[in-house]
């Protein structure tokens, strides 16, 4: 048996909308017109105990909404979803005790006080005993050297810290899943992997499934095997990471900023690319932001230095970035039916 | 059980954090101690008993009345208001924690350093300054049980205001008119013994008088017949028995909201 199994689920919304202006205003407060959103529109999977899955997809797809009925947070409005056999709104303080939740921009840490207080409170609230509390301190310590941090106040810890604790906070009492809801979300690079390998470490110890959500397609695949994408309350895809990576990994897009650019500067790159390199889908030209042209290359069919090359040989180029391919832009290549 | 008590510790902890609070406060205090003593000796200009009261009783029970309002003052409904506007109050929807005893714990770590910090302190000064002295009697026993109890029934009204956040994003309305409702008419301004025997007598049943009239009045006429202060006892734990369980059933009311339209 699946530790979460999900079947038919969906979650609705009945949303106020507003009527405009101050008219509009006063015919709100008399009649009322309601709309009904789909935030989570019958999804189905079952996820296995030890498992590290990414759950994904962009802004307002139905990720947290999930995340906080696999929690017990929300009421499903249909649809079947039993966490460890039972369902996690009926039996909300025993399944508490097996799940593990960081809502990374809503941290548990009590702010005014060193951090150590809240891992102790949590150690009470969870009833983990003093041995099994030290061991797993112990560990957290050698991960990522906590102890210094611990007689600072939480409110003094920079958001990588801060993160860092939260995270190893939702393990203290060994639950059975974990859910990270954005743990990495405004966090530099280097943060990051620091996260990254926290996360890995404590799956691997005690064997905890772990769902992740993120917009970072980097954390996922630097951590889950498995992938589900979701959509407008709709799963796009659930399969392995590998495939997802290989596919949109050769993607990358090399962003120019040329001397003296004007509105004519990225037509007249596109035609010199096309004009060196033929006319080949592998190279996409689009105006970016401010005076930046963006070009994505499909590394499959030409190399990146290729281009990169031939750009600084033949434009006064000012400065070069390299940025790989954004949340939405996958989902947009998968409606295009990248991944059939 | 040891887990609220965890809780109530770390609220304890959280209040010693801002020592500047403590000092304004016991200074606001000792001012509005001075003004008191002021007022109703004028008040009492040339006579000895009024509304069955000598001076020192109605002075020591409008001394208290602001020592109890400090001291039930736990911040438990703000907050409230402020988790659930930030949405943090779903931390607790996680863990295996029951949101009203975590709140209570939450208040009585506060009550408890403000017994230490605040309350102590003005005991002392009301004894050694203004020269209060108390009468003796059975009252006194029960004094701090009804202190127990005022505890209770004041935390659950600020519990149900904190609740109010579900629905209202700013609770500052409501909380200034709770504060001035239990002001008026629980004693704490001025003893219910100088209101007009009828309203006395309505408000004597209410639950605003359960927080203030009815521990002050156990301390300053302690002298009283057994059953009239049993009586008053025995309202008091009424009130908490049915605002401790209203303000339950207003929880799992007002968390349907969130569980139903989202957090």
């Amino acid at each position: 048996m699946a530790l979460i199994h999900i079947e038919d689920l969906s979650k609705h919304f009945k949303i106020l909308n507003r009527r405009q202006g101050l008219s509009g205003s006063f015919r709100d407060l008399f009649s009322r017109d309601y709309r009904t959103v789909k935030a989570v529109d019958g999804i189905s999977f079952d996820i296995e105990a030890g498992e590290m899955v990414g759950y994904i997809g962009p802004n307002g797809a139905g990720k947290s909404t999930t995340i906080k009925m696999m929690t017990g947070i929300l009421k499903p409005t249909s649809g079947t979803i039993l966490v460890n056999d039972q369902i996690p709104y009926e039996n909300r303080i025993r399944q508490a005790q097996i799940m593990g939740v960081v809502f990374g921009q809503r941290s548990q840490l009590w702010w005014d006080l060193p951090v150590i207080e809240s891992f102790r409170l949590l150690r009470e609230i969870y009833k983990v005993d003093q041995a099994a509390f030290d061991e797993h301190m112990a560990i957290f310590d050698d991960l990522v050297g906590l102890s210094a941090l611990y007689s600072q106040q939480v409110r003094t810890l920079s958001l990588g810290q801060r993160m860092l604790c939260d995270i190893t906070a939702s393990f203290l009492h060994n639950p059975s899943v974990v859910f990270l809801d954005e743990p990495t979300i405004g966090l530099d690079v280097s943060v990051k992997s620091k996260i990254r390998s926290l996360i890995r470490e404590l799956n691997r110890v005690h064997n905890t499934t772990i769902i992740l959500t993120t917009h970072d397609l980097g954390d996922v695949e630097a951590l889950c095997r498995r992938i589900i994408i979701i959509d407008k309350g709709s799963i796009l895809y659930d399969g392995s990471t590998e495939k997802v990576s290989q596919l949109f990994g050769v993607f990358r897009t090399l962003e120019i900023q040329v001397v003296g650019a004007n509105e004519e500067t990225t037509d007249l790159i596109g035609a010199r690319l096309t004009e060196r390199f033929g006319d080949q889908v592998g190279i996409t030209v689009r105006p970016g932001e401010e005076s930046w042209t963006a070009i994505t290359i499909d590394q499959a069919l030409i190399p990146l230095s290729d281009v990169l090359n031939f750009m600084m040989t033949t434009f006064p180029v000012d400065d070069v970035r390299i940025v790989e391919i954004s949340m939405e832009n996958v989902v947009q290549r998968i409606y295009e039916g990248a991944l059939q | 059980m040891r887990k609220y008590l965890a809780l109530g510790k770390g609220s304890f902890m959280i209040g010693m954090v801002y020592r500047f609070g403590f000092i304004a406060t016991i200074a606001g205090n000792i001012l509005y101690m001075v003004i008191a003593f002021y007022l109703w000796t004028s008040v009492y200009e040339g006579q000895e008993v009024l509304n069955g009261l000598t001076f020192d009783q109605t002075f020591l029970y409008v001394a208290l009345a602001s020592t109890v309002f400090i001291l039930f003052n736990t911040y438990v409904d703000w907050i409230m208001s402020y988790e659930i506007r930030q949405g943090t109050i779903t931390n607790y929807l996680v863990k295996p924690i029951d949101h009203q005893l975590a709140m209570l714990s939450f208040g009585c770590g506060r009550t408890i350093l403000n017994v230490l910090i605040v309350t102590l302190p003005t005991a002392v000064l009301l004894t050694l300054v203004f020269g209060v002295a108390i009468q003796f009697g059975v009252g006194l026993l029960l004094f701090p049980v009804s202190l127990g109890l005022a505890f209770l029934v004041s935390f659950s009204i600020d519990y149900s205001i904190g609740l109010s956040g579900f629905y209202t994003e700013s609770i500052w309305g409501l909380v200034t008119v709770k504060e001035t409702l239990i002001l008026a008419l629980s004693g704490a301004l001025i003893p219910l013994q100088f209101f007009p025997e009828g309203l006395q007598n309505a408000l004597l049943w209410l639950p605003f008088a359960a927080i203030y009239h009815t521990p002050l009045m156990m301390i300053t006429q302690p002298d009283q017949d057994l059953a009239v202060l049993l009586e008053r006892l025995g309202l008091q734990v009424f009130w908490v028995g049915s605002l401790f369980i209203l303000s339950r059933l207003f929880y799992n009311r007002a968390i349907k909201v969130l569980r139903i339209a989202g957090g």
